[in-house]
């Protein structure tokens, strides 16, 4: 008996057993809150992080199902690289180093999935994707700036120059430049963060649609040596887009501002 | 002589499956197409009355549908949607454009799983052990995850898949139009979603068509200063398609420096200042959203009878 689409499938052939996947998103939610308490990284949206938000996940949607949509028919379909991926990964990076704060991934992941998926693919199969992608790909990202702080791609925040009370802002000034990270160049350092976001985003659909989310929705076979293949086959695109990506993210950061 | 004929079909064919709508998007609809279909402009036929809540409503119930009944049922709401496209303001532009991007979404569909579905699935679907082959593809073209041949059932496959996105993409673009941002904050509000999200969300849907309307000024002043001005003028699509690729950045910047005067505009109106929001203008329920709700109620009747008479979803999902 399904519901929605959801064929409710708990024990295919091979799939990855539920505790598991309820285990590591429970672990990875409470991982990005504590971490990002301790690192700094966990703090409350403004106004602006909300329009970042925003405008990141409209050019998430209008590259993956536009732009990239029409240039992906140029290339065969491969495991190696995905040209809406490519736009995907790049846009959210670009808000990532924007916003800087834990839960961007997730949310700028739900905008996108509202406008997106939503809209081309219909309700089928809901809330599953919502889950699936924000609590994979979103929270992949989230990870990555839990760890790194205030300090994702080595852009610093400025400290706030308050007349009340100056000793305080020096205080916290000499602890974000004492962060571990802090000491690598910004350039390496946004290199190596996107790095870091692509290959884990190389992971998602492999591992989690594949092992998980597609046998729970419609049943059939898991096929591990794919699975494997597939995690394998997406790493070095997704090593050298991270990157690339990181840097982009620098230069824009820096263009408007920040 | 024989290998080289399905050689250059085979590849011809490819290219059609890859070209035509690119060539149906850049020639046809165009970026101010994109436009046309994805921002909203005032107008007073029965979408524009209509309350944001009932129109997302509408847009499950069709999905709803779509998923669970046989392809032309689908067809059916597909072509009743596009027609209502014609009451829209500039109807028959709208129409136009909704037409070339169902165009596109079945060309696109349909060529995306005939040639790679796998003969167990199209087997299972049509309820026979025999294919009919209409094109055998080079043995190469496997490695694109390409079946031996190309079947009449693949392609009816791909078609009636199809009609499962057709329907929902032209009533979700109805909500686009039809509705003012704040419209849809609001509604969504009414729902329980947190502000914040609809905020974002609606920056989202603004965002969306003004990235279309200025990667088409960038491209233009791009082909100003002589972009492929010296190319034949059959190139002139992947020149602007080039120039779309280029105009991404600089939007972004764009876009992101502006971020900080809409934000300072909504901290200005108290944005946030309390838990709870009051309207001017409260959504109320009105004799189109009645007349709607009734529609969909008889949809839904109709859906389960037509399930129950053995009209439900004839093909696998893949």
């Amino acid at each position: 008996m399904g519901f929605n689409g959801i064929s409710g499938v708990l024990n295919a052939p091979g799939e990855i057993p539920w505790e598991l996947v309820v285990l590591f998103f429970g672990a990875g939610l409470i991982f990005v809150f504590l971490w990002g308490k301790k690192s700094g990284g966990l703090a409350k949206f403004t106004t602006v992080d909300l329009i970042y938000i925003g405008i990141g996940a409209a050019f998430a949607v209008v590259w993956e199902f536009y732009i990239g949509a029409f240039l992906g028919k140029f290339i065969p379909s491969n495991p190696f690289f995905g040209v809406g991926y490519m736009g995907r990964l790049i846009a959210l990076l670009i808000v990532a180093g924007l916003v800087r704060k834990v839960g961007v991934g997730m949310v700028s992941m739900f905008i996108f999935n509202l406008l997106s998926d939503l809209i081309s693919y219909g309700f089928s199969g809901e809330p599953m994707y919502f889950m699936y992608e924000m609590l994979t790909y979103g929270l992949m990202m989230d990870i990555v700036i839990a760890i790194a702080g205030k300090n994702l791609f080595g852009i610093r925040s400025p400290p706030r120059k308050s007349a009340v009370d100056k000793s305080k802002t020096d205080a916290s000034k000499n602890s974000s430049s004492s962060h571990y990270l802090s000491k690598i160049p910004g350039v390496y350092l946004a290199a190596i963060e996107g790095l870091a976001i692509g290959v884990f985003w190389a992971v998602p659909e492999p591992l989690f649609y594949s092992g998980f989310i597609a046998p729970f929705l419609y049943g059939g076979v898991v096929d591990w040596q794919k699975i494997i293949f597939g995690i394998l086959a997406f790493i070095p695109s997704a090593i050298i887009l991270g990157a690339i990506g990181g840097v982009i993210t620098l230069r824009i950061v820096k263009a408007v501002g920040q | 002589m024989n290998w080289l004929i399905v050689n250059v079909i085979s590849w011809l064919l490819f290219f059609f499956g890859a070209a035509f709508p690119i060539l149906i998007v850049l020639r046809v609809i165009g970026l101010t197409g994109f436009m046309r279909i994805t921002r909203f402009e005032s107008f007073h036929t029965f979408y524009y009355r209509m309350n944001p809540s009932i129109k997302i409503m509408l847009g499950l119930v069709v999905t709803i549908v779509a998923a669970v009944t046989i392809w032309w049922i689908g067809a059916i709401m597909t072509a009743v949607i596009l027609l209502t496209y014609f009451t829209l303001k500039d109807g028959k532009r709208k129409f136009i454009t909704g037409f070339f991007l169902t165009m596109i979404t079945i060309i696109g569909t349909t060529w995306a799983f005939a040639p790679y579905t796998p003969y167990t699935i199209l087997q299972q679907a049509f309820h026979v052990t025999a294919l009919t082959g209409i094109w055998a593809w080079p043995s190469y073209f496997t490695v694109m995850g390409y079946q031996p041949e190309l079947t009449m059932q693949g392609l009816i496959y791909g078609f009636q898949i199809s009609m499962r996105f057709t329907a929902v993409s032209l009533i979700s673009l109805v909500l686009v139009m039809t509705s003012t941002p704040s419209q849809v904050l609001r509604a969504l509000n009414k729902v329980g979603i947190p502000i914040s999200i609809t905020f974002s969300l609606v920056v989202a849907m603004r965002t969306i068509p003004r990235i279309f309307e200025y990667i088409d000024t960038s491209v233009k002043i791009q082909f100003m200063r002589g972009l492929g001005s010296t190319a034949p003028k059959i190139f002139r699509p992947f020149y602007m398609l080039k120039g779309a690729i280029y105009a991404i950045v600089p939007v972004i910047v764009f876009l992101v420096r502006g971020a900080k005067d809409t934000a300072i505009s909504a901290d200005t109106r108290a944005f946030r200042a309390y838990p709870k929001r009051t309207n001017m203008y409260p959504i109320t329920i009105g004799s189109v959203d009645k007349s709607a709700l009734a529609v969909m109620t008889l949809v839904m009747l109709i859906t389960i009878v037509a399930v129950i008479m053995g009209l439900g979803r004839a093909i696998p999902y893949s």
